[in-house]
């Protein structure tokens, strides 16, 4: 077997522990020799404290415990998101994970639902979703896998708090030879034939060489963008909002098993519940509210009293032209921001990571790998930044300048024509990469207030009673199903409650 | 809403027309759309041969058409693949199947164990690996079971007679109530936003709502009055005739087509069950018709009969849904009449028209996620295509130096790099082939990639090879119980004489 490839990571963090963990555990062992630099010094942003349900598939493939890591990082379960205020205000969606409905006749649910609305049906889409209705009534319970079955057809994410997962990760990755050095990067030497990174220097004199250099340093991007000067591809006219305040609060009601965003005059605030506490955060655009109202405006929205004073983030939308240029790849913040608004922050994390272990040079680094990789990348982004700008864009709010804007700005072609065509027969096209199948454009469209005015022409093959027949019984039969299910509440403390919240009781008897 | 499409008028003829017809009428005609054919002359030949990929099972499910009956009314055979045989002066032959090869090892592709082995002088093609291959080399068809199916994914394509086919689907599509008008093209009205009317020659127009152009080559609508472009994708092929005939039936009967390259072109034989189709595709420039139809005879070592010649320029019209129009079939996009393209494109434009048939007859938005689709599937089966060119072993033969130093489009570019690096495949929106069958292909023409994923290094040499082994002892043994493609036919679609005792 050839030597092990050296990697050198830079930055601790989400991006930087996960990469770690994965190259150490889901790598056979011998293949690569990895390091982790990073300084004390420098706080890390981990505002990502809510996944997506992918996050799962990566835990399971480096062999992380479910209910273990649960219990170390006050995670929670999570079944989707709900929007307060997007779209007009007063209203309220969630965006669950799973589809609403089964399709009939190989025609998606709610081109059926569609019909009955137009011919006067009064109802909620949400209620043929399992996931939602359960996060209505803060209920959980995981996937069957019976995949017939309705239970089957959702999945779920974490809330957890970013900072323990990073620390989870550190103890998995050192317990598998993963060796840390604790140091400021100084210097970055560059080799003077292609330009790759030869080494970083540490504060303490000492250089560490390596053949792949993984840029986890978050916004700075010390190698992406400082050693190598890629550069930033501004988002900012789609996604204008520049800061945000993050603080957490004091729990306080039933643990609601979704994550909740509400649009607020120049931004949105997001709520996120875990075993200990409630992250919350402002995420607002600074050409449209001061520092100081946006923190009095995060503060008095507050389910509990705040623990901490509120915390300022400031970031650009956008991100950076390639991820992987030279021996050098970016991933997390380094190689792009885009507002935490889907959760998606820790998603571009791991599909980097994946499609790096799929795509895994030697020591000689093929360009043939280095252009698929950014074109796999280029594609996540691209599809992420398009459904966040749906968001913004589709919104009948004129309470506030910042909604007018958004509502007016020019949006990508491909976008517009996905909007155009939902609108005028309830068709969303798939795609092949990249995150947010049709239903999530679903959620989003019907709930900000987009609705079909025609439907697919399939769906009048079936009649109308027996279309509201299986409406009828789908949405009483989530009903039922999700009776069976548990409070979250007590679903998480019975399967994963972090030491110091365990009842007393138990932690008596262990 | 808005008016609904109630009237549907296809223009055009043979298999392109009328699985259209059949497929509309079957999937709208409950709700009282009516679907009319202007059904021009047939440009079917009786040589002709529709070779469809495994996929067609899914189309015939869609039109409501049973396969073994399709086989038995058209001497049709199973394909488990094609053959490739003299692209190169160097290389053995080699076979596409449409199955997967080997199973992976610690999660990880077999491709990439192979191609760690090779490196190290192993000798073994790829394709024995593939249980699907093995099946096609030796005339047998996959029965699948609990031990073949969790290793290889092997489905057979079709050969069928093309005027036997079309003859069925017509009437099928007449039994479920579609019109039929024969005739010439009369006249055509068109408006600002397609197409108002059109008549056969002396007689009544016929108005409609939307309007299918299946015309063809000769795209009546979308390119004579619509006047929408064909891009040409000559420079990439290099052939500009077909030449169509047919031999004997072969003893016995092979489970794939064979397709072999000579100093201007290809030729392939396509078997059926009572006689042997084969096709041409040849630049006339390096070969004269009458000297194709003669080399014909010598290339597949038989007799041939009737031959007929038509011109073949690949290519496609970027809108083949303008205005009111929908053209389907070779009237929106030519390729060679190899990989099975012709019928899949048919398939795929018929599909894409009925997921996306308009809901208004005033407004079709629906044209720019069909005209997207449609050119992603164009593209991408084109490029598969220019794969057998681009790689061509061929040397010092101006026709195939020529192929060879064509620079390919850029998706194919990075796709070719991609492989050529490390053997992984790039996938784009919308392809027909799979990662294992661009593997097989670009293997099989000789693109060895030069390195594998550094995981494989991991792995204990011995316990690659015992893997291999077990995997070479499993098909071996697998093919032997399998029953021959005759066999398999005879007893799911016997051909009529054979079962009327």
């Amino acid at each position: 077997m050839p030597a092990p490839l050296k990697v050198v990571i830079v930055g601790g963090g989400t991006s930087g522990w996960m990469s770690a963990a994965a190259l150490v555990a889901g790598l056979p062992p011998g293949l690569c020799e990895v390091r982790l630099v990073e300084s004390d010094e420098i706080g890390i942003v981990g505002v990502g404290e809510a996944t997506l349900p992918q996050i799962k598939d990566f835990n399971d493939h480096i062999g992380v415990d479910e209910a273990d890591f649960m219990r170390q990082t006050q995670a929670t379960f999570k079944l989707g998101i709900e929007f307060v205020d997007w779209g007009f205000k007063g209203s309220s969606y969630i965006h669950p994970f799973g589809v609403h409905g089964k399709p009939l006749g190989g025609v998606p649910f709610y081109q059926y639902w569609a019909k009955a609305r137009l011919n006067g049906r009064v109802d909620d889409l949400g209620d043929y979703s399992l996931p939602i209705v359960a996060s209505r009534q803060n209920r959980f319970a995981f996937p069957s896998t019976d995949e017939d079955g309705l239970s089957s057809n959702f999945a779920y994410a974490y809330h957890f708090d970013a900072h323990l997962y990073a620390r989870f990760l550190r103890g998995f990755a050192e317990a598998r030879g993963l060796r840390r050095t604790e140091g400021r990067i100084v210097d970055v030497t560059l080799k003077p034939e292609d330009g790759h990174i030869a080494s970083i220097r540490l504060e303490s004199g000492e250089v560490i060489a390596g053949d792949l250099f993984i840029d986890c340093s978050g916004f700075r991007s010390m190698l992406m963008g400082q050693a190598l000067g890629v550069g930033y591809e501004d988002w900012t006219p789609w996604l204008p909002c520049d800061r945000a305040y993050a603080v957490p609060c004091e729990r306080a009601g039933a643990l609601t098993p979704y994550t909740r965003s509400t649009a607020r005059e120049a931004g949105w605030q997001w709520r996120i519940p875990l075993q200990h506490r409630t992250g919350n955060g402002y995420v607002y655009s600074s050409r449209f509210i001061s520092d100081d109202e946006a923190a009095a405006t995060l503060l008095a929205n507050l389910d509990g009293k705040a623990l901490d004073d509120p915390r300022p983030l400031r970031f650009q939308a956008g991100r950076r032209e390639t991820s992987w240029s030279r021996n050098c790849i970016a991933i997390g913040l380094a190689s792009g921001f885009l507002e935490p608004l889907e959760s998606t922050s820790i998603y571009l994390i791991q599909v980097a990571i994946t499609n790096l272990l799929k795509l895994l040079p030697g020591r000689a680094i093929d360009p043939a790998l280095v252009s698929e990789f950014n074109r796999l990348i280029d594609v996540e982004y691209g599809r992420v930044r398009d459904f966040l700008i749906l968001h913004y864009h589709l919104n009948g709010r004129d309470d506030a300048p910042l909604w007018r804007y958004c509502r007016e700005m020019p949006v990508p072609d491909s976008l517009k024509s996905r909007m155009a065509l939902f609108e005028h027969r309830g068709h969303i096209a798939k795609y092949k990469d990249g995150l947010f199948q049709p239903p999530s454009w679903l959620a989003v469209f019907v709930g900000q207030g987009l609705l079909p005015a025609g439907y697919d022409p399939l769906v009048d093959n079936v009649l109308q009673e027996h279309i509201l027949r299986e409406l009828d019984q789908f949405r009483a039969d989530v009903a039922q199903t999700v009776e069976e299910m548990r409070d979250h509440g007590g679903f998480v403390a019975d399967f994963c409650a972090a030491p110091a919240n365990r009842p007393l009781s138990s932690r008596v008897a262990s | 809403m808005s008016r609904p499409v109630r009237n549907v008028v296809i223009v055009g003829r043979d298999a392109a027309a009328w699985l259209t017809a059949l497929g509309l009428k079957r999937a709208f005609g409950r709700q009282g759309v009516n679907v009319t054919v202007l059904e021009l002359p047939s440009m079917v030949r009786s040589a002709d041969v529709l070779v469809g990929l495994p996929t067609l099972e899914g189309l015939h499910r869609l039109l409501g058409l049973d396969t073994d009956d399709m086989l038995a009314a058209t001497a049709g055979a199973y394909a488990l693949g094609q053959q490739f045989a003299n692209w190169s002066q160097a290389r053995p032959p080699f076979v596409h199947a449409y199955d997967t090869h080997g199973a992976p090892i610690h999660r990880i592709d077999f491709l990439q164990h192979w191609l760690k082995a090779r490196s190290e002088g192993m000798n073994v093609p790829l394709e024995e690996f593939s249980l699907g291959a093995a099946a096609a080399k030796h005339g047998r068809f996959v029965v699948h079971g609990d031990a073949t199916s969790g290793f290889s994914k092997a489905r057979a394509g079709y050969h069928l007679d093309a005027s036997a086919y079309i003859r069925l689907v017509r009437q099928k599509a007449i039994e479920l109530g579609v019109q039929r008008q024969a005739g010439k093209l009369g006249e055509v009205v068109r408006s600002d936003s397609g197409i108002v009317s059109v008549s056969l020659a002396g007689g009544e127009p016929l108005a409609a709502d939307l309007f299918v152009d299946a015309s063809g080559v000769d795209a009546v609508l979308i390119g004579k009055v619509l006047e929408q472009p064909l891009e040409s994708w000559s420079p990439w092929f290099g052939c500009d005739r077909v030449l169509v005939t047919s031999g004997p039936k072969l003893n016995p009967l092979p489970a794939m087509s064979r397709i072999s390259g000579f100093k201007a072109g290809w030729i392939g034989m396509f078997p059926l069950r009572d006689r042997t189709p084969v096709v041409a595709a040849y630049d006339s420039r390096r070969i004269s018709d009458a000297e194709m139809l003669q080399s014909a005879s010598v290339l597949c070592g038989m007799r041939l009969g009737d031959a007929f010649v038509a011109p073949c320029e690949p290519g496609m019209r970027s809108a083949p849904w303008t205005g009111n129009c929908v053209a389907i079939g070779e009237a929106a996009v030519v390729l060679e009449p190899l990989d099975a393209a012709s019928l899949h494109m048919i398939h795929v434009g018929l599909s894409h028209l009925i997921t996306l048939f308009p809901v208004s007859a005033e407004a079709m938005l629906e044209a720019e996620p069909f005209n997207t689709s449609m050119q992603n599937h164009a593209r991408n089966l084109r490029d598969f295509q220019i794969v057998h060119y681009r790689l061509n072993g061929r040397l010092d033969e101006p026709f195939w130096d020529r192929a060879r130093e064509t620079p390919p489009p850029p998706e194919l570019a990075a796709k070719l790099d991609l492989f050529a690096a490390r053997g992984a495949v790039a996938l784009y929106d919308d392809e027909t082939f799979q990662e294992e069958n661009w593997a097989s292909v670009l293997i099989g023409h000789g693109l060895i990639p030069r390195g594998y994923d550094p995981q494989v290094d991991t792995l204990a040499p011995d316990e690659l090879i015992a893997a291999f082994q077990r995997m070479l002892g499993f098909i071996a043994s697998t093919v032997r119980d399998m029953p021959s493609v005759e066999a398999q036919l005879e007893l799911f679609a016997p051909l009529p004489s054979n079962a009327s005792f």
